[in-house]
């Protein structure tokens, strides 16, 4: 328990730093740049308290828009996500159907996929309708938001499978 | 208490979820200029929205007194209006009392017929507002008849709609007088006669009050000519005129005061004697 608690912290700040230093710098197609620190909200325990992950879910934002000087998009986004984590999880794991103890170890692998691809997909419209702020740009927060979440996506889906082997 | 300490406790993560939201808006806002502008935008909407909306309502609660308002700054505009159509009368200046005789008082009319013939209305003030027989009346966009008699708190006018009636007019920027007198069925339907006919007048004329009688000050506008016959026969127009305003549909009205009047009607007296 106490490693496990060790670990999470440890990938909190890993993945903080990882994605400030690094993944906020590579500007794919001059601005597409793939969200890693979602791996954390998606690969934390799913029984854990639900209060506590939102408010992890919120710092997790906080340090990412403190550090890197963005305004609160961040924040709102991963704080909203985080929120609304046990609705997706309903609709990618079915109502009736067992609640999985983590996105790691879970064998059903297209649910799976599918709660990932909701939950980033979500996170980005959240983060890009705030960051442009306005029903104007609407075509850009679509086409902003499906380019990163593509590269998100095969992001998350390998790191995670790095953690697996683990 | 226990209640609603449950309620928090089951709504627990939607509480706190709003909490940490309304957090980083504030965060968002104290961090970018662009979302500070966006953001005071909306609540800038919202707010006067609701603010328009209670307005409304509070405009409405308070339309009596406004009204009220109105009428009094109506009051001064109007005998300034008719003081300003008679400067070339009295061109020592319309500031000057004795220069321009008129004076306005405000009423309400609170009978108005128009079935008969001869019609007539009440206004609801009398003596004890300073009104007299023989004072005019006149509305926002022409006139309304003349003050036959008068008790304490009411008078009653005979209303131009009365075919006794003959008011003396005058086309607007032309010389010519004429009268005005209620061809009977119509209330805006009005002839106008001994106009003679080697004078020129055109369809479309504004007709003005003519200021020859001590009634009425020159120059209150009654409406427009809409017909033009030349009777060659009797060397006279026959035309037709319609009102700005209808009579039959007034409910406030102006009484004006004519100070000179007793002078002007003892010379009248001398003259007749």
């Amino acid at each position: 328990m106490n490693s496990q608690i060790l670990k999470m912290m440890g990938s909190f700040v890993l993945l903080i730093l990882a994605q400030v230093l690094l993944f906020n710098q590579i500007n794919i197609f001059g601005s597409v740049n793939p969200m890693l620190y979602l791996l954390f909200l998606v690969m934390y325990p799913f029984d854990q308290n639900q209060t506590f992950y939102i408010f992890i879910g919120f710092l997790l934002g906080f340090f990412i828009d403190f550090i890197s000087q963005t305004g609160g998009a961040h924040t709102i986004a991963s704080l909203s996500v985080s929120y609304l984590r046990p609705i997706i999880m309903k609709y990618s794991y079915g109502l009736t159907s067992e609640r999985p103890k983590s996105i790691l170890t879970d064998p059903r692998k297209t649910n799976n996929f599918v709660f990932l691809l909701i939950f980033i997909s979500v996170h980005h419209l959240i983060y890009f309708s705030i960051a442009y702020f306005s029903a104007d740009a609407f075509l850009l927060i679509i086409k902003n938001s499906l380019l990163t979440m593509i590269f998100s996506l095969i992001l998350i889906l390998l790191i995670s499978s790095l953690y697996r082997v683990k | 208490m226990q209640r609603i300490l449950n309620v928090f406790v089951k709504y627990r993560n939607s509480i706190l979820y709003l909490f940490l939201l309304g957090f980083s808006l504030i965060f968002l806002k104290a961090n970018s200029n662009f979302h500070q502008l966006k953001l005071e935008k909306i609540s800038l909407f919202f707010s006067s929205s609701l603010y328009s909306f209670s307005n409304s309502i509070n405009r409405y609660f308070r339309l009596e007194k406004e009204n009220q308002r109105l009428l009094k700054e109506n009051e001064v505009l109007k005998s300034i209006q008719i003081r300003s159509n008679t400067l070339f009368l009295y061109t020592e200046g319309c500031n000057n009392k004795t220069n321009f005789p008129f004076d306005v008082q405000r009423v309400n009319i609170i009978k108005n017929s128009f079935q008969s013939q001869y019609n007539y209305i009440i206004i609801d003030k009398g003596a004890a507002s300073g009104i007299k027989r023989e004072m005019g009346v006149i509305s926002a966009k022409g006139i309304i008849g003349l003050v036959q008699a008068v008790t304490d708190n009411y008078a009653s006018v005979i209303s131009i709609l009365n075919q006794d009636m003959k008011i003396n007019v005058r086309f607007k920027n032309r010389t010519t007088f004429g009268s005005l007198i209620w061809k009977g069925k119509n209330p805006k339907k009005f002839s106008i006669e001994d106009v003679v006919s080697t004078s020129s007048i055109k369809k479309g004329d504004t007709i003005v009050t003519g200021g020859m009688s001590s009634y009425f000050p020159y120059g209150i506008p009654l409406g427009v000519v809409t017909n033009l016959e030349n009777n060659i026969q009797n060397g006279y127009y026959k035309i037709d005129a319609e009102l700005f305003e209808n009579p039959a549909e007034l409910y406030k009205a102006y009484v004006i005061e004519n100070s000179d009047f007793k002078e002007i009607n003892s010379l009248m007296q001398n003259i007749k004697q």
